[in-house]
């Protein structure tokens, strides 16, 4: 079964409809890329996903539920969390408030614990954690915003814009940071400005253009699509 | 020399009133933009509340009423929210700032038909008494209203860093969308948030009206006041209210002395355009986006 699954998704903002009849899934344990340009409703995408554009039509079902209309901290509490474009921290908190935001939702014991692993895999943050989020650089808060959504041990991980404004070896460090969550069982949905790296890391991928997908297939078949290296790849 | 302690202890002593009424109102327009003009109407009610409490046959001193007017205002703020500005929050700033006018109108109104409009006064045994600290005399209850002023400061800005529900109002008050994210229920914080705020007014009037004498038309000054008070401190920051405060409570005690009390309110306001024209974030405003 699917982890998430959207099936003739249509959404906008106003009367004007952005996505038309998007269809895309993500199975446990798989990294998944949307490539798409500048306007092609991946953003749109992922916060009808998250309940931050609420869906005109279609479905949306995660973890074998139809989160359809369903409020923010509804779908977060479900195990969905959202690295969003613009990282959207809470800039006049520290690094570690930010991060306790993350596991707001949880309960259980473990926080402490999820704190401490989440240091371990980005360690800057340990050494930012009292350090104002809005003062950070442009790679340390995308790895607060990481943190933050980790900190909700999610099922799946959606990151929009990964590298954007990262210098190459941030964005390097962060693509790693993906394949060890995965490693650890969350699955990951990823927009990605840089679609070599991005396929480099998936395992399959969509192509977005206009608010459709109109291309479909695993990274390596988008990598040899002719279309894909003319149009994203500059091939 | 005397003289001029004296006047910069009175200048605190009111500041400690300045810094304990405005730090509900910060709190409100902080994290929920809402200027909240029914701000010193919520103290209005907190010091009627005191007054019936301690002119009832229980004679309830006003520092015990205090933690009532917190419960029961905090309660009203709460309602308040719920069921009327919860519905355009994500609208216009003008429509909060239009229904809090027109709750404040109800609530004066109210007021002048409960309790006529005959200026009241909550006067213990020890309301006259000062402290002489050699040649400075502090009566005791202002003295009281600035050790509040701080003990509320401190912990309220404790309580935003160190628990759960602080740091989601704080996180809603930066950020609505990031919040929901995090899975905070925003109607449910954006109403506690006003319930603290009013619980906070609340408690603010107790110590008012064991200071001065009120009627139910003393909100449109004490507003106005916490609303200096507030641009002077700078938004998003917890010490802001208390800083602002004791700044305004200090030019009002030596312009009183230096340029008369009929001109007191116009000097403040100069001082306060002069700073905020050489620091628009305020004394103690951060400049981070
Ligand atoms: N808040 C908004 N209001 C109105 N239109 C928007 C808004 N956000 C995005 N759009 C429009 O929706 C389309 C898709 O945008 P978006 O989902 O952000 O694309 P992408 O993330 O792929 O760049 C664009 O045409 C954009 O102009
Ligand atoms: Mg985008």
């Amino acid at each position: 079964m699917s982890l998430l699954e959207i099936r003739d998704l249509e959404a906008g903002y106003g009367a004007v409809q952005v996505l038309w009849r998007v269809a895309l899934r993500v199975d446990p344990g798989e990294i998944v890329t949307v490539i798409g340009n500048n306007g092609a409703g991946k953003t749109t995408t992922m916060l009808a996903v998250t309940g931050l554009v609420p869906p005109w039509r279609g479905e949306i079902a995660f973890d074998g539920r139809t989160v359809h209309g369903l409020e923010p901290p509804d779908i977060a509490g479900l195990g969905l969390a959202l690295v969003p474009q613009g990282r959207r921290l809470f800039g006049a908190m520290s690094v570690e408030e930010n991060l306790l935001m993350g596991a707001y939702l949880r309960r259980d014991r473990g926080v402490e614990a999820t704190l401490r692993r989440v240091y371990e895999i980005l360690p800057r943050l340990r050494e930012r954690r009292r350090q104002l989020a809005g003062t950070l650089s442009g790679g340390e808060q995308q790895m607060c915003a990481i943190g933050r959504a980790l900190m909700a041990r999610p099922k799946l991980l959606c990151v929009d814009e990964l590298s954007f404004g990262l210098a190459p070896r941030v964005t390097d460090e962060m693509l790693d940071v993906l394949v060890v969550i995965r490693a650890e069982g969350t699955s990951v949905l990823l927009v990605e400005q840089d679609v070599e790296l991005a396929l480099a890391v998936a395992d399959r991928g969509y192509v977005m253009e206009g608010g459709r997908v109109v291309l479909a297939g695993t990274a390596a078949e988008l990598y040899d699509d002719p279309g894909v290296r003319t149009a994203y790849l500059g091939l | 020399m005397d003289f001029w302690l004296q006047i910069v202890a009175n200048g605190l002593l009111l500041g400690g009133v300045y810094a304990l009424s405005a730090v509900a109102f910060s709190l409100e327009w902080g994290v929920l933009n809402i200027v909240n003009l029914a701000h010193g109407s919520f103290i209005m009610l907190g010091a009627y509340l005191t007054w019936m409490l301690f002119t009832s046959p229980l004679r309830v001193d006003p520092l015990l009423s205090a933690p009532v007017d917190f419960a029961l205002l905090g309660g009203l703020g709460f309602l308040m929210q719920r069921l009327l500005l919860n519905r355009v929050m994500r609208g216009q700033f003008f429509l909060t700032l239009l229904l809090t006018f027109g709750i404040d109108q109800v609530l004066v109104n109210t007021g002048i038909l409960l309790w006529t409009a005959d200026p009241r006064a909550v006067t213990p045994a020890y309301s006259s008494r000062s402290l002489a600290l050699g040649a400075l005399t502090i009566p005791y209850t202002r003295l009281a209203v600035l050790a509040v002023a701080v003990g509320i400061t401190v912990a309220l800005a404790s309580f935003m860093r160190h628990t759960r529900l602080g740091r989601a109002i704080n996180a809603t008050g930066m950020d609505l969308d990031a919040a929901s994210l995090m899975g905070v229920r925003l109607p449910v914080v954006f109403a506690l948030t006003m319930g603290l705020g009013c619980g906070l007014a609340g408690l603010a009037g107790a110590f008012y009206s064991l200071n001065f004498p009120f009627s139910p038309q003393i909100g449109g000054d004490l507003t106005l006041r916490a609303f200096v008070v507030t641009c002077l401190g700078g938004l998003g920051n917890m010490y802001g209210p208390l800083l602002g405060g004791l700044a305004l409570g200090m030019v009002e005690s030596v312009a009183s002395v230096v340029v008369g009390s009929g001109a007191v309110d116009a000097t403040a306001f100069v001082i306060l355009v002069l700073i905020l024209a050489l620091r628009p974030q305020g004394l103690g405003g951060r400049a981070v986006a």
